[in-house]
């Protein structure tokens, strides 16, 4: 042979431009390429505790120091500011003896009553489980839990047909702002005649929270229960749950004042239906009393 | 002794599921509940890596952090337990916890979630050691009778290790300086020679 070298210079040739053509391709050539440990274990951190870093460390860091602390302020503070605003100035009363006027039909008082139940109970269950602890948890938590779930869909279907009945006059109105500015005239022991019509401001702010609110209560909660989204959207359902929770138990602590004793003989209105013509010339004065 | 810890080494792992297996039929875990399971990237193409997961038994749990009733603790030796009489089901150790571990039975009425369950460490829980009870609510009590977890002692590469924080520390540093890494990690003098 003239070049006997020639076969081993054009194979070591080929298997040059073989591997450049391979390194074109970058894919051919990773798992020859360096890849430390660390690389894998960042993809590996990045695939199972990637999402951590949206919502599950707010949620952790909220659910361990700001949840336990809001509720506990949500029960106390409007408790305590309540107790001394019967001391200082006590409840309405008002003439019953002025004459009555129908304020709330059956049906509405019916629906009220069906919804004030399944709420408190929706209510007191879930301020069990949020103070677990003291309760020492185990089965007594785990039942107002179950209890807690079973109200749910009682309040949903019984809080439709109050929303619809009462939508029209919870509207918000120019004179709910007089009315708030004055906060509804409960400041003071005098009766004066205040600017609301079949419910004040105040009523109305309570009725949108425990309606709409209550809507998204259900929603979340449902998401709580059902755990079939994305964990994110889990941990997103749960802290609405509990800030909009502590937003309802610390209004439904003002109903509760406002109805049972702020105002005497308020309780007895929702039974009977009717309200004496002084507390609605007073408390409703923009409400047509023939 | 020293806090405990899990170590997936990432160079051994084969994806072979032995110590998922394990601890399910070791601790007769109930159906739909996986206390361990693997993760890997770049399934089939060069650079193919996996990893097992389960429960890090974390120094500063956020599921600890997080439960209303209590029910989650940790033991001198690291290891993060449930009580599952106390554990009413609400699930938010799940969402606190950045790698899922825990995992509910839909044992309540309407299918509501049970009590959690997650990997123990083998350890057992807080009713008496190796009693009927414990075996039935948590598993097998490995390390009260001085064993090592059952994924760690099942794992035929030894990817997966349990056990003494420090040791373990010390093994896997001894493995990367004798193998290197990525390209020079090749060969099995590497992967297997001494240790």
């Amino acid at each position: 042979m003239k070049y006997p070298y020639l076969p081993v210079v054009i194979l070591w040739l080929a298997s040059l431009l073989a591997t450049l053509a391979l390194a074109a391709d970058p894919l051919q050539l990773t798992s020859f390429a360096a890849s430390p440990s660390s690389e894998s274990f960042r993809e590996f951190a990045a695939i199972t505790t990637g999402d951590w870093q949206r919502y599950g460390q707010l949620f952790t860091g909220w659910q361990a120091t700001l949840f336990p602390r809001l509720f506990l302020l949500v029960v106390l503070v409007p408790s305590t500011i309540f107790l001394l605003h019967y001391i200082a100035i006590g409840a309405k009363e008002f003439d019953h003896t002025s004459g009555r006027v129908l304020f709330f039909g059956l049906l509405v008082r019916l629906i009220h009553w069906l919804v004030a139940a399944s709420f408190t109970v929706l209510v007191l269950t879930g301020l069990m489980v949020i103070f677990g602890r003291l309760l020492g948890g185990g089965p007594l938590v785990a039942e107002a839990r179950s209890v807690h779930l079973v109200a749910a869909p009682v309040f949903v279907v019984c809080v439709i047909p109050m929303f619809l009945a009462w939508l029209k006059d919870m509207l918000p109105m120019p004179w709910d702002l007089a009315w708030f500015l004055i906060l509804g005239g409960y400041l003071s022991k005098k009766k004066r005649p205040v600017p609301a019509a079949r419910f004040n401001g105040g009523q109305k702010v309570w009725f949108w929270l425990a309606t709409v609110g209550g809507g998204v209560m259900a929603w979340s909660g449902y998401e709580l229960y059902g755990f079939r989204m994305a964990t994110d959207q889990i941990r997103l359902a749960a802290m609405i749950h509990n800030i909009l929770g502590a937003a309802l138990v610390a209004f439904f602590i003002v109903h509760l004042y406002m109805s049972l004793f702020a105002i005497r003989g308020a309780l007895g209105s929702m039974i009977s239906g009717y309200k004496c013509r002084q507390e609605v010339e007073i408390l409703h004065s923009r409400f047509p009393v023939d | 002794m020293a806090r405990v810890k899990f170590l997936c080494d990432v160079e051994r792992c084969i994806d072979c599921n032995g110590c998922v297996v394990a601890c399910k039929e070791g601790n007769q875990v109930p159906v739909g509940i996986n206390r361990r399971r693997v993760v890997t990237i770049n399934e089939g193409k060069p650079g193919e890596k996996s990893i097992s997961v389960a429960c890090m038994h974390c120094a500063d749990a956020p599921c600890i952090a997080v439960c209303p009733v209590d029910a989650i603790y940790q033991r001198d030796d690291g290891i993060v337990l449930v009580n599952k009489k106390t554990c009413i089901g609400c699930g938010y150790c799940f969402m606190a916890c950045p790698f899922g571990a825990p995992q509910f039975p839909g044992d309540r009425v309407f299918g509501a979630r049970g009590a959690m369950d997650k990997c123990t460490f083998c350890a057992g829980g807080p009713e008496k050691t190796f009693s009927e009870e414990e075996r039935n609510l948590y598993g097998q009590n490995r390390i009260a009778e001085g064993k090592v977890p059952l994924c760690a002692a099942m794992c035929a590469t030894r990817a997966l290790m349990a056990g003494d924080a420090d040791k373990i520390a010390d093994i896997y540093r001894q493995r990367v300086f004798r193998r290197g890494s990525g390209a020079n990690a090749w060969g099995w003098d590497r992967a297997y020679q001494g240790k």
